[in-house]
C-alpha cells in the first residue's frame, strides 16, 4: 500500500469500498434484472443503505451522518453502479440531490424535523427544478409560490422527476416574486400529487413521475434557506451532484470492459478466441484505455471538492468526459458479443440502456460545453 | 465476557496463484481476512453485544494477527465491525510455523487475560488446522474446535459449543477460559446465544458489513504494535515446506455408451466398486 492509490486515498476509502461491494455481492446484483424488468424502485434496498450509513454518507457525524467526504460519495456511486445503475440513480436523486442539498441550507429545527427520517431511509427524498417546458433553461421555471401568512401556496408542474412516485418529501424550486426560492414539501400536503409513472428507456429501477401542485399549502418554516435563495443552494450542490453522476459512467465503463474481455477470452471464432482478433482487441483496450482516463479525472477532480470548496470546471469536465466513455465503453461491450450483447442474460444491453442517461440528466453534454467555455473566457478575460 | 480473536490476512481464494520457485509469488495478490477468522470475529461480537438493544457493547474483543505492517488493512477492518482494539504483532510470513503462532497468541492470553480466544478452525492458504489445538495445550485450557453453536451458560461460566461430525452435532461444554475455533456455520442467524441478546434474536446470515459509523469510529481504535522479541517469544522456524506445486492440471474424462460400461470401468480400473 505505498503506493499512491487515488481511487482509495484513505483507509476509510477502502473501508467503504469494500462495504459497497459486500452490499452489492449479497443484495444489488440478485435484484438488479428483476427491477428494472418491473420498472420498480426496490424500497427494502434503499432501507438497507439507510441501515448501513449510506444515505447520509456527506453528513457531519454529530447530525447522524457518516462524516465521510465527496471521494467517499464517489466511491459509493462507482461501485453501485458496476452492479445497477438504475438503483444508483435512486440514491444519488435521495443523498445527493434531496439529503445533502437539503442539508447544506436547512435551520437546525429543520434538521431535527428531516433529517434522521431521510438519513435512516424511512422516508424516501427527490428533487424538483425541472418543468415540462424548462429544463436545462432552469431560470424558464414556471412554477411559482405566493406567501399568504404563515404559509405559501405553490402553483405548477414538476417533470422527470426520479423517485417521485415513491418520494414522501421533496425539495422544490419555485418562484416568489420571479426568485428561484427553495422549498420543502410533503407529500401529504394540501394540493399536492404525483402523476401516474413516466416511462423510460434505461435507469428503469429509478422511478419517475411528473409533480403536480394544485395550490399546494406549504407552511412558511418549510422555506428551505431564504426567499429568492434558490439558485445558489443549487449551485452549491452542483459539484457534488455532477461528479457523483459521473462516477455512475466510470462504474458502468468498468463492469462492460469486465464483461467483454472475460466473453472475448472464452467465445471461438474461425478457430481463435474473439480476443486474438486484432478488431476484437481495438474494442477492449480502447475500452479500457478511455475507462482509465475517466477514472483518474473523476477521483483527482472529486479530491478537492467539498461544501467549501469547489471545483466548477473539474466537475463539469469530469461529467462530460465520463458520460460518453460509459456509453461508447457499453456500446463496444455490446459490439463484441454480437447477438448475446443486444440479449438480456449478459446485462450488458441493461448497461447500455442506462449510460445514454448520463448525457442528458443532471446536465445535458451541451450545458456542460456552454459552462466550461463560459468559465475559461471569464478566467481570461 | 473479554474475548480474543486470531485474525490471518491470506491471498483472495478467487484469484489465480502463481508459483516464484519454491513458494508462491506474493506480488499482485490481493490479501483479504481469512474467511473463518471473520466469522470468529462475528461470533466475537455477537457475544458481546445486546443485540436486542441497539447492539450495546457488553463485553471486550481483541484482534489479533501475525504479519507485516499491511495487515492494518485488515485488522483496521474488523474495528469497523464492531472488534474494540487490535494488536499487531510484526512477522513475516516466511518466518513464522504453527507452533510459533500458537506461542504468540499464548503469550498474549497470558497478557492480556481474556475468557475466551476465538479462532477459525484453519486458515485458506495453508489450511494447517492446528494453532487452536496447540493454543488450548500450551495454555492447557478446555477447547472446543470447528463450532457451529455457542451458548453461553451457567452463568457466564461455561459455554455449550456445537460441533458438526459425522454423526450429527456433538454438544460439548466447556468451563472458560476456554479456546474455541469455529467453522462455517457458526454465521448462522441464530447460531451464536450469549443470554442477554434475547434468545430469539436472529441476526442476518454471515459476518456483519463494516458500517460507515463503523468505518469512522475504527479511525480512532488503536491497533498496537508488538514483536516476537518483544513478547520473548523464540522465533525459530521449524516446519520445514519441503516444496510447492499447483495441483496437477486435471485430465481429460472418458465417455461411456452404457451403464454397463460404467460400471465395469469403475471396477476394472479405477477400482473403486
Ligand atoms: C432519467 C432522468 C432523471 C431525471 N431526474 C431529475 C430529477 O430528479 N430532478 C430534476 O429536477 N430533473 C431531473 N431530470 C431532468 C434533467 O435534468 C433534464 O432532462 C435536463 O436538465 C435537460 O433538460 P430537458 O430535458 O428539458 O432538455 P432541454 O433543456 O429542452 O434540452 C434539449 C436539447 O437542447 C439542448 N439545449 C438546450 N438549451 C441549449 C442551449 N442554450 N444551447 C445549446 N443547446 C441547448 C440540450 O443540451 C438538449 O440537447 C431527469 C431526467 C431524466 C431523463
Amino acid at each position: 500500500m505505498d503506493a499512491f492509490d487515488l481511487e482509495n486515498p484513505t483507509p476509510e476509502h477502502k473501508l467503504l469500498r469494500q462495504t459497497v461491494r459486500d452490499l452489492v455481492r449479497d443484495a444489488v446484483e440478485p435484484q438488479a434484472a428483476e427491477y428494472d424488468e418491473s420498472a420498480t424502485l426496490n424500497r427494502g434496498l434503499l432501507q438497507k443503505c439507510g441501515e448501513l450509513g449510506l444515505l447520509g454518507i456527506t453528513i457531519p457525524e454529530a447530525q447522524g451522518g457518516a462524516g465521510m467526504d465527496t471521494v467517499a460519495a464517489v466511491i459509493v456511486h462507482h461501485e453501485l453502479a458496476k452492479s445497477d445503475v438504475g438503483f444508483t440513480l435512486a440514491y444519488l436523486a435521495h443523498s445527493m440531490l434531496f439529503v445533502n442539498n437539503f442539508f447544506h441550507n436547512s435551520t437546525e429545527e429543520q434538521r431535527r424535523r428531516y433529517l434522521s427520517k431521510v438519513i435512516s431511509g424511512e422516508w424516501v427524498g427527490a428533487m424538483g427544478m425541472t418543468e415540462p417546458g424548462a429544463g436545462t433553461d432552469v431560470l424558464g421555471m414556471k412554477t411559482f409560490a405566493r406567501r399568504d401568512g404563515n404559509r405559501y401556496i405553490l402553483k405548477g408542474r414538476k417533470a422527470l422527476i426520479t423517485n417521485a412516485p415513491d418520494a414522501n418529501v421533496f425539495l422544490v424550486y419555485a418562484k416568489v416574486d420571479e426568485r428561484v426560492t427553495a422549498f420543502v414539501v410533503e407529500r401529504s400536503f394540501a394540493g399536492f400529487s404525483t402523476d401516474k409513472k413516466t416511462h423510460k428507456m434505461g435507469m428503469r429501477s429509478s422511478t419517475m413521475s411528473e409533480v403536480i401542485f394544485d395550490d399546494c399549502v406549504v407552511p412558511a418554516e418549510n422555506l428551505l434557506g431564504k426567499e429568492g435563495g434558490g439558485v445558489q443552494n443549487m449551485m452549491r450542490n452542483l459539484e457534488v451532484e455532477r461528479i457523483t453522476l459521473a462516477a455512475m459512467s466510470l462504474g458502468i465503463a468498468d463492469r462492460c470492459v469486465e464483461i467483454m474481455s472475460k466473453y472475448a477470452a472464452t467465445r471461438m471464432s474461425f478457430g481463435k478466441s474473439l480476443a486474438e482478433h486484432g478488431q476484437i482487441q481495438r474494442y477492449i483496450a480502447e475500452s479500457y484505455a478511455m475507462t482509465e482516463a475517466a477514472r483518474a479525472l473523476i477521483y483527482s477532480v472529486a479530491r478537492g471538492v467539498s461544501h467549501e470548496s469547489r471545483n466548477r470546471l473539474g466537475s463539469d469536465a469530469a461529467k462530460l468526459f465520463a458520460a460518453p466513455v460509459g456509453k461508447m465503453v457499453a456500446d463496444h461491450a455490446m459490439q463484441v458479443l454480437g447477438g448475446w450483447g443486444y440479449c438480456s442474460e449478459y446485462k450488458v444491453e441493461r448497461f447500455f440502456r442506462d449510460a445514454k442517461l448520463l448525457e442528458i440528466g443532471g446536465g445535458t453534454l451541451e450545458a456542460h460545453q456552454k459552462n466550461i467555455t463560459k468559465e475559461l473566457l471569464r478566467q481570461i478575460s | 465476557m473479554k474475548i480474543l480473536v486470531t485474525a490471518k490476512r491470506v491471498p483472495d481464494p478467487e484469484q489465480k496463484v502463481k508459483f516464484k520457485g519454491n513458494t508462491l509469488d506474493q506480488s499482485g495478490v490481493n490479501w483479504q481476512l481469512n474467511q473463518f477468522d471473520e466469522y470468529a470475529v462475528e461470533s466475537a461480537l455477537r457475544l458481546t453485544e445486546n443485540a436486542s438493544s441497539g447492539n450495546a457493547r457488553n463485553g471486550e474483543v481483541i484482534v489479533v494477527s501475525l504479519g507485516p505492517k499491511d495487515v492494518q488493512q485488515q485488522l483496521r477492518s474488523t474495528l469497523a465491525m464492531g472488534a474494540d482494539r487490535a494488536i499487531l504483532v510484526d512477522a513475516s510470513d516466511e518466518n513464522l510455523d504453527s507452533e510459533i503462532v500458537a506461542r504468540t497468541v499464548q503469550k498474549l492470553v497470558e497478557q492480556e487475560r481474556p475468557d475466551l480466544v476465538l479462532l477459525g478452525k484453519l486458515a485458506a492458504d495453508s489450511e494447517a488446522n492446528d494453532v487452536g489445538q496447540r493454543l488450548a495445550g500450551y495454555l492447557g485450557w478446555p477447547q472446543a474446535t470447528f463450532a457451529c453453536s455457542i451458548e453461553v451458560t451457567d452463568g457466564g461460566k461455561a459455554l455449550l459449543v456445537g460441533r458438526e461430525v459425522d454423526a450429527g452435532v456433538e454438544t460439548k461444554k466447556v468451563t472458560l477460559p476456554a479456546v474455541v475455533t469455529v467453522d462455517l456455520r457458526i454465521v448462522a442467524p441464530q447460531a451464536v446465544k450469549n443470554g442477554v441478546t434475547a434468545a430469539t434474536h436472529a441476526y442476518a446470515d454471515g459476518p456483519r458489513y463494516a458500517s460507515l459509523k463503523g468505518i469512522m469510529a475504527a479511525k480512532k481504535k488503536t491497533i498496537a504494535d508488538s514483536s516476537l522479541a518483544a513478547l520473548g517469544v523464540a522465533a525459530t522456524v521449524r516446519a520445514k515446506v519441503a516444496s510447492v506445486d499447483a495441483p496437477p492440471a486435471r485430465k481429460a474424462g472418458v465417455k461411456v455408451a452404457s451403464v454397463e460400461e460404467l460400471v465395469q470401468k469403475l471396477h476394472n480400473e479405477a477400482k473403486v466398486i
